[in-house]
């Protein structure tokens, strides 16, 4: 299938600072794609370089297959919605929602009944006549999002629209924003550097850093099968065992870690015979028991904090090789477990090794 | 808020600002008293009211072209300080201008010279090009009297204005200038009504530049000032009351209209 979206060797830089540093990516159509990242990673600017408000320092955006670099914003069938939404302070609803129906020369008829067929979609039919200022902060939102979506782009792109929300209407946004997503079909590029949003609504999670791609995949992969500390550390928490590579045998690589040999999956790597190398483990994907397992693998230690998160609680654990480890446990595995002392374990596909 | 001067009574206060207010409007007071008093000579006492005079005024046909012409040259100069004001803002606030702050200086430039000198200066230049003093003349100084108070206006406004809105407009299929048309003009509505308000009303209050480049047509203050050479008279004070109305009217429809579109 042909790309919708295509960067091309894509630079951008602020006077010697490169924002965006030899960006290829493509995106296929109706996917929830997100740009994940810290600020001033580059997601945004690679989204406003889309939009047309950016040009590129060098390399070409393609959308559709057609080169779009040298168009500006209002010749690109894109349209995005803005982080403050931008609603027209001077316009009602209804009036926000038909601006670009408007310009696109459509007959009053047709204007009105797409206006209204928006509105439906997001249950505002009766607040077509208000002014932006006499909307909550999530009917603005969904106006924002309604008259981007009026003329029908090839691709949806959304600028951190959820940051103003507060968290319970931000949950309740991500998942009616996955919906209107599928009930469109349409190529949506969302940006955040919220990894909860990320993981929630994407397909695809595009992970940014200092201008460049990390690593890009769909959520469960980029959790369980991060390659870089950057993404395991980004992406929820992680427990970084560093150690030497003792052999490799197919996919597990066994390595040396604070002279306990353990056994990781080797995740694309190929880590030489006696490098440095680094493990990332999910605290939540470590067991944890009271006695010696005679079936499992697993690891003397002992309790010296916990502390109680509600759904879960967060152990520290200092091992017997002197190493210290990261668990979180729910409370059915945590009424397993009497005293302090006791045997931390993980299965070897669970651990992951890094590529840094 | 904190009180000030707190160990003062509060009536010595009050009492002070009243009698402030009673020194600002006695003057008004007694001018629109006089204006119905049915005797040519002002002084109190007053026996008897009659509404002649205004009948006399409105009848006057000096009055009334003086009016008129006052008003031509308010909209005039109106429509070009608008123009040059918007334009002048609109270039401080665009990103990578060179001078900005030499630009917004030389605009504001005109509302801290002396009315004389600008007086002066424009008579003087006017001969040096060749323009007639009259109408012409008038408004070139009434509108670079009247930009520095459009460019303020509009750029206070325009400085709030999110960025994004242009952005939005553009991003929504609207060229610049569609964009400028549909989204700008409309968010600097409020600022531009009242900068085009206070145009007319300074350009019908000016004396002295009109006094220095006008023709022999008089204006509206000129012909008061005529009038009034020739001694004071209750018909004067019907003209200055009628004045006073219409822009004391005028001045707080701008306020209201402003404050609503505002809000």
């Amino acid at each position: 299938m042909q790309p919708v979206v295509q960067f091309e060797n894509v630079n951008k830089y602020y006077g010697a600072l490169p924002a965006v540093d030899g960006l290829n990516l493509a995106i296929e159509p109706g996917q929830f794609v997100t740009l994940l990242g810290p600020s001033g990673c580059g997601k945004s600017t690679t989204l406003r370089m889309l939009g047309g408000f950016e040009q590129p320092s060098s390399g070409e955006i393609y959308l559709e297959g057609k080169a779009i670099s040298h168009l500006p914003p209002n010749r690109r069938n894109v349209n995005i919605v803005f982080q403050d939404y931008a609603l027209f302070p001077h316009l009602n609803v209804g009036r926000n929602i038909a601006f670009g129906l408007e310009l696109k020369g459509l007959s009053s008829d047709a204007i009105h009944k797409r206006t209204m067929e928006l509105l439906a979609l997001v249950k505002l039919e009766d607040f077509a006549g208000r002014m932006p200022d006499q909307l909550s902060g999530g009917q603005r939102q969904r106006v924002a999002l309604m008259r981007a979506l009026a003329p029908d782009p090839n691709v949806l792109l959304l600028d951190e629209p959820l940051s103003a929300l507060d968290a319970k209407l931000r949950q309740q946004m991500q998942i009616e924003l996955k919906t209107i997503q599928r009930t469109t079909g349409k190529t949506f590029i969302f940006v955040t550097h919220d990894q909860e949003e990320a993981l929630t609504m994407s397909d695809v999670i595009v992970v940014m850093n200092k201008g460049r791609i990390e690593q890009m995949g769909d959520p469960n992969e980029l959790y369980s099968r991060p390659r870089s500390r950057f993404v395991a550390n980004f992406i929820g928490q992680s427990n970084f065992l560093e150690g030497k590579a003792l052999s490799v045998d197919g996919t597990v690589a066994t390595i040396d870690w604070n002279g306990t040999a353990i056994r990781a999956d080797v995740n694309g790597t190929q880590p030489a015979k006696d490098s440095p190398t680094t493990v990332a483990l999910r605290p939540e994907a470590l067991y944890c028991l009271a006695e010696q397992p005679q079936d499992r693998f697993a690891l003397k230690g002992r309790i010296v904090q916990r502390v109680f998160k509600g759904a879960h609680t967060a152990l520290t654990v200092d091992l017997e090789n002197g190493a210290q480890l990261h668990l979180q446990l729910d409370p059915v595995a945590l009424s397993h477990i009497g005293t302090d002392e006791i045997w931390v374990g993980w299965r070897e596909r669970d651990a992951v090794v890094l590529a840094d | 808020m904190r009180p000030y001067f707190a160990d003062l009574p509060k009536t010595a206060l009050g009492a002070a600002y009243w009698l402030f207010a009673v020194y600002l409007l006695l003057p008004l007071a007694l001018m629109t008293a006089m204006s119905f008093k049915d005797a040519s000579f002002i002084a109190f006492p007053i026996t008897d009211w009659t509404l002649n005079w205004y009948a006399q005024v409105l009848q006057d046909k000096q009055f009334i072209e003086a009016s008129l012409y006052s008003i031509g040259i308010a909209l005039a100069t109106t429509a070009a300080a608008t123009v040059i004001g918007v334009w002048i803002a609109l270039l401080v606030t665009t990103e990578g201008i060179w001078g900005k702050a030499i630009i917004f200086a030389l605009a504001c430039l005109p509302a801290v010279v002396p009315g004389l000198i600008n007086a002066i200066s424009m008579r003087i230049f006017i001969r040096t090009v060749d323009i007639p003093t009259g109408t012409t003349a008038i408004i070139l100084s009434h509108s670079v009297h009247a930009v520095p108070f459009v460019v303020i206006m509009v750029l206070t406004r325009l400085r709030s204005m999110p960025a994004n809105l242009v952005d939005a407009a553009r991003d929504l299929g609207a060229d610049p200038f569609v964009a400028f048309l549909r989204v700008t003009i409309p968010y600097l509505m409020p600022a531009l009504l009242g900068g085009m308000i206070f145009c007319v009303l300074t350009s019908i209050d000016d004396f002295v530049r009109t006094f220095f480049l006008g023709g022999y047509k008089p204006t509206l203050p000129m012909l008061i000032f005529a009038k009034v050479q020739g001694g004071m008279s209750p018909e004067i004070n019907a003209m200055a009351t009628i004045v006073l109305i219409v822009t004391a009217a005028v001045g707080l429809y701008a306020e209201r209209l402003t404050r609503r579109s505002r809000n």
